[in-house]
């Protein structure tokens, strides 16, 4: 009874495995396989000669890499921004004494429930007016503003746990407060940054329709927009299009494959003190 | 705590950088939202002060401002089943599974993928055959032929096409987090109940499942904001359509003020969205002490 309940999980769990996969491993072969075969070809069928041209063609004729240098300077400047901005708010949240702390607190807390979407008409006007639509600074400045206040609730968390008496000796010695966040602060938050950096980083990395609203020169088009373009304007060259869908997912996937367990539990973290 | 007392300077130094830019590109825009909802305004001539009517218009005439609400919340409600499902997957695999951290990183995969890639694959997916979708072909080669259709283009089931999608893609992530909270809960507790007798499925209904009313609750909430947030995968998928059939209240919105430039009734979507989402984060906090006072 035993044996055959594990098999049973086994078998649940592996047809799991086979869901969760198996589209994207469709995928690949999809992106190897002439129009013709898409088109005509039963559905368990193989590519007969990989057709590397698909990607050669979308490679060539998407800006692949332009986009994935404007992703790649985007999340940067965001994610370095973020740890610098929200790790000096949350030490001083967590650690100084001043009377606003508590409301500056719940106003970072109170961002958490608001809906990204629900900013978008507003802050087309506002970047209009400031002339910066369409520029990068119309994807970064929002960006860190809706990172902050998971990144400072994560960072606030655990630097309230940090033992005083480290810092009351340093400021003995006659540390300045810059200097001890530089160099007490900092290094021993290394962990929670870490965190911070994971959820920003996959958050950010994948942002779709911020991008589509304020970005609409070519040049300037992030990777996630860049596919969608590349999708309506390629939409009979089938082969094309999955190359495209497969480069477009590999940067994050190899991120993924060498960091994989730091990333999960980075999801983690974020999620539970969320 | 709070062991330094530092001139006020210093704390504007290490606030003000960050609460200038969070406060001017969430909050403002919220505020400059809600004023807007009582606009009547195209984004470009002058814009009219009309009061409420556009929540008038909103709730009372818009015909597809109901049924928008309707998919969000049906959104909600599908990811939320998920959850108890994943929570079982969890605590099977916490009794089966030796290495199950490999496992659930496997499953994982799809959280990390764009919304764009997701969407643009399933898409592909549901495509009709002579399109080389994946869907239909399965349905052709197993015979099914007269179950094959046009997924997406069909008003009755493109939403629950979209559900499945999401399903799909968020399993791994709220399994993730049911399995971690599975994973701490103490080894002791299980011995403990074996003498007492409960072992196997018994351990998980009176053990397990108690015990992961937290972690269960985060699967919840952040399940249900994310599905009233719903946005990108409708608009890579379906963009709403057809004719408005698989709209939810953020897609609805986006239309509303990007295609058909009625700015101040987009506002007000945009309005009664973030009303939405701090309302129900209240109630399911509520809703949940109360659980979790139960089981304590």
């Amino acid at each position: 009874m035993k044996a055959i309940s594990k098999w049973v999980v086994y078998l649940l769990l592996a047809i799991l495995v086979i869901t969760q996969i198996y589209p994207l491993f469709w995928l690949v072969l999809y992106s190897l396989k002439t129009n013709d075969q898409i088109l005509g070809g039963s559905f368990f069928s193989m590519p007969t000669t990989p057709q590397w041209a698909n990607y050669k063609a979308a490679y060539t004729s998407g800006h692949y890499l332009q986009y994935l240098g404007n992703s790649v300077l985007v999340t940067c400047v965001t994610l370095l921004c973020v740890i610098v901005f929200s790790s000096m708010v949350a030490y001083a949240i967590s650690r100084f004494k001043w009377k606003y702390g508590p409301v500056v607190t719940l106003i970072f807390l109170m961002g958490m429930m608001i809906p990204m979407s629900a900013t978008l008409l507003p802050l087309m006007v506002i970047f209009k007016n400031i002339h910066i639509l369409d520029t990068r600074w119309a994807l970064i400045l929002p960006y860190i503003a809706f990172s902050t206040p998971i990144s400072v609730f994560i960072l606030s968390g655990f630097m309230r746990g940090i033992p005083a008496e480290i810092e009351e000796s340093a400021f003995m010695d006659g540390a300045s407060v810059y200097r001890i966040f530089r160099s007490i602060i900092l290094p021993v938050s290394v962990p929670p940054i870490m965190t911070v950096i994971i959820l920003t980083f996959i958050t950010i990395w994948n942002e779709y329709i911020m991008a589509a609203t304020f970005i609409s020169s070519e040049k300037l088009k992030t990777l996630p927009f860049g596919i969608y373009t590349f999708v309506s304007q390629y939409n009979v060259n089938y082969g094309a299009i999955g190359a495209f869908l497969i480069l477009g997912a590999l940067p994050v996937l190899l991120v993924y494959f060498i960091l994989s367990e730091r990333i999960t539990k980075g999801m983690v973290a974020g999620a539970v003190k969320g | 705590m709070n062991v330094l007392k530092v001139p006020a300077r210093t704390i504007a130094v290490f606030v003000l950088p960050c609460l200038l830019i969070y406060i001017g590109l969430v909050f403002v825009p919220i505020i400059v939202s809600v004023y807007d909802s009582t606009l009547n305004w195209d984004g470009i001539n002058t814009a009219k002060h009309i009061g409420i009517d556009n929540f008038k218009t909103m709730f009372a005439h818009d015909a597809n401002f109901w049924p928008a609400v309707r998919h969000t919340l049906m959104y909600a409600v599908f990811s939320m089943l998920e959850i108890p499902i994943c929570l079982f997957v969890a605590a099977l695999m916490n009794r089966y599974v030796k290495k199950a951290n490999t496992l659930v990183s496997i499953y994982f995969v799809p959280v990390i993928l764009s919304t764009v890639i997701i969407g643009q694959l399933w898409k592909t997916v549901y495509n009709p055959a002579e399109m080389g979708g994946m869907l239909n072909g399965i349905l052709n080669s197993i015979g099914l032929d007269s179950w094959t259709r046009s997924w997406l283009t069909e008003p009755k089931i493109a939403m629950y096409c979209l559900y499945v999608v999401s399903l799909w893609q968020y399993f791994g992530y709220h399994l993730l987090i049911q399995f971690t909270g599975v994973q701490n809960i103490p080894q002791e507790v299980y011995e403990a109940a074996k003498i007492d007798g409960a072992e196997g499925f018994k351990s998980d209904w009176y053990i397990t499942y108690p015990m992961a009313v937290p972690i269960f609750k985060i699967s919840i909430v952040l399940a249900f904001i994310g599905s009233l947030q719903s946005f990108d995968l409708v608009w890579v998928m379906t963009g709403g359509g057809p004719a408005h059939a698989t709209d939810t209240i953020a897609t609805l919105m986006y239309t509303s003020s990007f295609s058909s430039n009625q700015y101040g009734y987009g506002s007000a979507i945009a309005t009664f969205l973030v009303v939405m989402c701090l309302v129900v984060t209240v109630i399911i906090n509520a809703v949940f002490k109360k659980v979790e006072a139960k089981y304590s």
